[in-house]
C-alpha cells in the first residue's frame, strides 16, 4: 500500500512538471467572431452574465494534469470505480508554484484526500473551487449586487459592485468585491479562512489567499472564468487558474437542492454512534 | 380586527418615526428596481418580533396589542423570560454562549405572530387530520421505541444537526440571526436565510413546479407579483414524519402531499417589509391562518457566513458526551433495555 502511495505521488509530480503554460493561449477560449455580450434589460449597459452555469473537465479532481488514478483499497472496495479520478488536462499555468513545506503538505493531503478533504464533510467548497465543482451554480445579476448560489451545500456569495465592503471574519467563501473592466466581471476576493483545498488531489492554500477573479462571456453558451492564486505564505509566485465555464440550457433548469449535511454524518459523527 | 392591528401598527409606527415619515408608510408607493419591479432588496430581520409567541396566549383575548399597565408587565414576564433562556442556551452543551441571545425580548406589544383567524390560534383540525396526527405521532414512537436522546445524531433535532430550520421555521425569529438578504433580479428572487445559511433561487417567470416526485427540504417555489407584493407559493416539501422536525407539528398539517405555503412580501416603507405566511388546507384545517411579522432594514450589506455544519462541535460533543456518560454509569443503559414492552410508559428523565 504504501509503495502505491509513493508510486502515485512520484507519478503526480512529474506529469505537473509537463505541464504546458500556454494552452490557453489557443483560440478556442477566445471570443467567438463577431460576438459580443448580451446587456442587461434595464439599460445599464453592463454585459448580462445571469443564467445557471457548470464546468466541465476533471478541474475538480486535480488541478494539474493527471492520468486517471484509483482510490485506497478500502475505499474502491465499496465504491469502485466511482471513486476512481478521471485523467484530465491541467487547468494551470504550469506546476503549482509550492514552497517546499507546503508541497510536502500537499502530498499528505493527497495520501490522506479521502478522510481529509472538505468535500466530504459537506463544507463549504470556498473559491475557486465553488466554481467548477461537478455541480451547477447560478448568477443573479441585479443592479447593485451579483448574488451566486452554488447547488453544492447551497452555499452563496454576495458580489459587491456598488462599494467596496470588508469583512469582519474570515469566510469560507471570502468577501467579494467586483468591478466591471470592459466586459469583464472582475472580482477580488479576500477574508478566508484556510480550511478549504483546490481540488479532491489536496491542493490547497492558506488564510492569505487572495483570489481575483475574471468572468468573460465568451459566446452565447460559454464564459471563461479565470482565476489568480496569490498566497504569498504557500506559494513562491501567484500563479492561475483558467476554466471553461458551460451554461445549462435545458428548458426551465433549475438549482435543485443538495443539502448534503445529512450525507456527512456517518463520516463525521460516525465513531460517536453508540453501537 | 386585522384592520385594527394594522391601524396600531400605523399608529405605533407614526409615533416611533415622527409625522414626517408617513407618507413612506403608504405601501402604495415603494421604491422601484431599475426594471421596474417593487424594490425589495437589502438585508433585513425579525428581530424585533422576537419573544412574541406563535399562538396569542388566552389570558391576551381579543387584545392583540397591549398597552399600559399590562404591556409593562408584559414586558417585564419576557425580560424574565430572556434572562432564563439566555443562561439556559448558553449554558448547555451544544448551544452558544450567552451572548448569542442578547437580542432576545425586544419590546414589540404585540400577543401572537397570527393575525388571522382574529383570536390569534391556529384552527382547530378536521377529524381527518386529527386521527392522521395521532397515527403519525404512534409511528413515531415506535420507531423511536427504547432509544436514547443521543444514541446517534438522528435522535437530535434537523437544527441541531445544522440540517434545515423548515418552511415557515427559517422567516421567524429565534434567539439569534434572524436575518435575510433578498436579491432580485428581472426572472428571479433570492431569499437568503443567515442562521444554518439557506437560499432559495425563486423563478418570477411563470413556469410550472418541478415534478411531484421531487420532493425537497425547502419545497419548491415560484414566485409572481401581485400589484406590489411578492407572492411566493411553496409545495413539493419532503415527507416529514419525524415531530421534530417542524417548529410544532400543527404548523405543518397532516398531509403532506397537500403541504403548501404562500408568502407576502410587502415593503411598507423604508425600512419595513410585512411579511405573511398563510396555510390553507382545508383538509388539516377547518379555516385557513395566516401569521405576520415586520422585517426591518438592517445596514448590512450582506449575510455573515454562518458555518452552522462545519463548526458543529456541539453535535460532537453531545454524542461524545452521552458515550462517556454510559461508560462511567452503564446503569443508564440497562434501565433503557428494562422498559421496552411498547406502550409502556417510561420513567427515564431523559425522556
Amino acid at each position: 500500500m504504501t509503495r502505491f502511495w509513493q508510486g502515485l505521488g512520484t507519478g503526480l509530480v512529474v506529469v505537473c512538471a509537463a505541464a504546458s503554460a500556454d494552452r490557453w493561449a489557443a483560440p478556442l477560449l477566445a471570443q467567438a467572431p463577431g460576438f459580443k455580450a448580451p446587456r442587461t434589460s434595464w439599460g445599464d449597459g453592463k454585459p448580462d452574465l445571469s443564467g445557471i452555469w457548470q464546468a466541465l473537465g476533471t478541474a475538480n479532481w486535480n488541478l494539474e494534469d493527471h492520468a486517471a488514478y484509483g482510490a485506497p483499497a478500502a475505499v474502491l472496495a465499496v465504491a469502485g470505480t466511482v471513486a476512481a479520478a478521471p485523467g484530465g488536462f491541467g487547468f494551470v499555468d504550469g506546476p503549482i508554484p509550492y514552497k517546499p513545506e507546503a508541497l510536502k503538505q500537499r502530498q499528505h493531503n493527497f495520501e490522506n484526500r479521502w478522510t481529509l478533504d472538505p468535500e466530504l464533510k459537506c463544507y463549504q467548497a470556498g473559491l475557486p473551487r465553488a466554481t467548477y465543482l461537478p455541480y451547477p451554480f447560478q448568477i443573479l445579476q441585479s443592479n447593485n449586487k451579483i448574488l451566486v448560489t452554488y447547488e453544492y451545500a447551497k452555499s452563496s456569495r454576495t458580489i459587491h459592485m456598488d462599494k467596496k465592503v470588508a469583512a469582519p471574519v474570515p469566510q469560507y467563501m471570502g468577501q467579494s468585491n467586483g468591478r466591471w473592466e470592459g466586459d469583464s466581471l472582475v472580482v477580488e476576493v479576500t477574508d478566508f479562512r484556510d480550511e478549504s483545498w483546490f481540488d479532491r488531489a489536496g491542493n490547497f492554500h492558506s488564510d492569505a489567499l487572495k483570489v481575483t477573479e475574471r468572468f468573460t462571456l465568451t459566446s452565447p453558451y460559454h464564459m471563461l472564468y479565470e482565476a489568480t492564486i496569490d498566497d504569498a505564505k504557500t506559494f513562491t509566485r501567484p500563479w492561475k487558474i483558467t476554466v471553461p465555464l458551460y451554461k445549462r440550457i435545458e428548458r426551465n433548469v433549475q438549482l435543485m437542492e443538495f443539502n448534503c449535511v445529512p450525507f456527512s454524518e456517518d463520516m463525521i459523527y460516525g465513531q460517536w454512534k453508540r453501537r | 380586527m386585522h384592520q385594527r392591528l394594522l391601524t396600531a401598527f400605523a399608529l405605533s409606527a407614526l409615533i416611533a418615526a415622527g409625522a414626517a415619515d408617513l407618507a413612506a408608510q403608504k405601501p402604495s408607493s415603494p421604491p422601484r428596481t431599475p426594471w421596474g419591479h417593487p424594490d425589495l432588496q437589502g438585508v433585513w430581520t425579525s428581530d424585533e418580533e422576537t419573544g412574541v409567541p406563535m399562538e396569542r396566549p388566552e389570558q391576551y383575548k381579543n387584545k392583540p396589542i397591549l398597552e399600559g399597565k399590562e404591556l409593562e408587565e408584559y414586558l417585564k414576564r419576557r425580560e424574565l423570560e430572556r434572562a432564563r433562556n439566555a443562561n439556559f442556551g448558553g449554558g448547555i452543551t451544544g448551544a452558544g454562549p450567552v451572548h448569542w441571545y442578547e437580542w432576545w425580548g425586544r419590546k414589540s406589544a404585540r400577543t401572537s405572530l397570527i393575525t388571522d383567524p382574529p383570536d390569534g390560534r391556529i384552527p382547530p383540525l378536521t377529524p381527518e387530520a386529527q386521527k392522521a396526527e395521532e397515527a403519525r405521532m404512534k409511528d413515531w414512537e415506535a420507531k423511536v421505541g427504547d432509544r436514547g436522546p443521543a444514541d446517534s445524531w438522528e435522535d437530535r433535532e434537523l437544527w441541531d444537526r445544522c440540517v434545515m430550520r423548515h418552511l415557515p421555521g427559517v422567516m421567524f425569529p429565534g434567539g439569534y440571526g434572524n436575518n435575510a438578504q433578498i436579491v432580485q433580479t428581472p426572472t428571479h428572487v433570492a431569499i437568503l436565510n443567515e442562521m444554518i445559511h439557506e437560499v432559495r433561487v425563486i423563478p418570477l417567470d411563470g413556469r410550472p413546479h418541478l415534478s411531484k416526485s421531487i420532493r425537497q427540504w425547502y419545497g419548491d417555489s415560484r414566485a409572481r407579483w401581485d400589484k406590489n407584493t411578492l407572492v411566493v407559493e411553496t409545495i413539493n416539501f419532503k415527507d416529514m414524519t419525524d415531530p421534530r422536525m417542524d417548529i410544532g407539528v400543527r404548523s405543518r398539517g397532516a398531509f403532506p402531499e397537500s403541504f403548501k405555503i404562500v408568502e407576502r412580501f410587502t415593503r411598507m416603507g423604508p425600512d419595513t417589509i410585512q411579511y405573511e405566511i398563510t396555510r390553507d388546507d382545508p383538509k388539516t384545517w377547518t379555516r385557513p391562518w395566516t401569521a405576520m411579522l415586520e422585517l426591518k432594514k438592517t445596514p448590512g450589506e450582506y449575510l455573515f457566513e454562518y458555518n452552522c455544519h462545519e463548526g458543529n462541535i456541539g453535535m460532537e460533543n453531545i454524542l461524545s458526551g452521552a458515550r462517556a456518560e454510559e461508560k462511567a454509569n452503564p446503569e443508564l443503559l440497562k434501565r433503557r433495555a428494562v422498559r421496552k414492552a411498547p406502550g409502556e410508559e417510561s420513567d427515564d428523565p431523559d425522556r
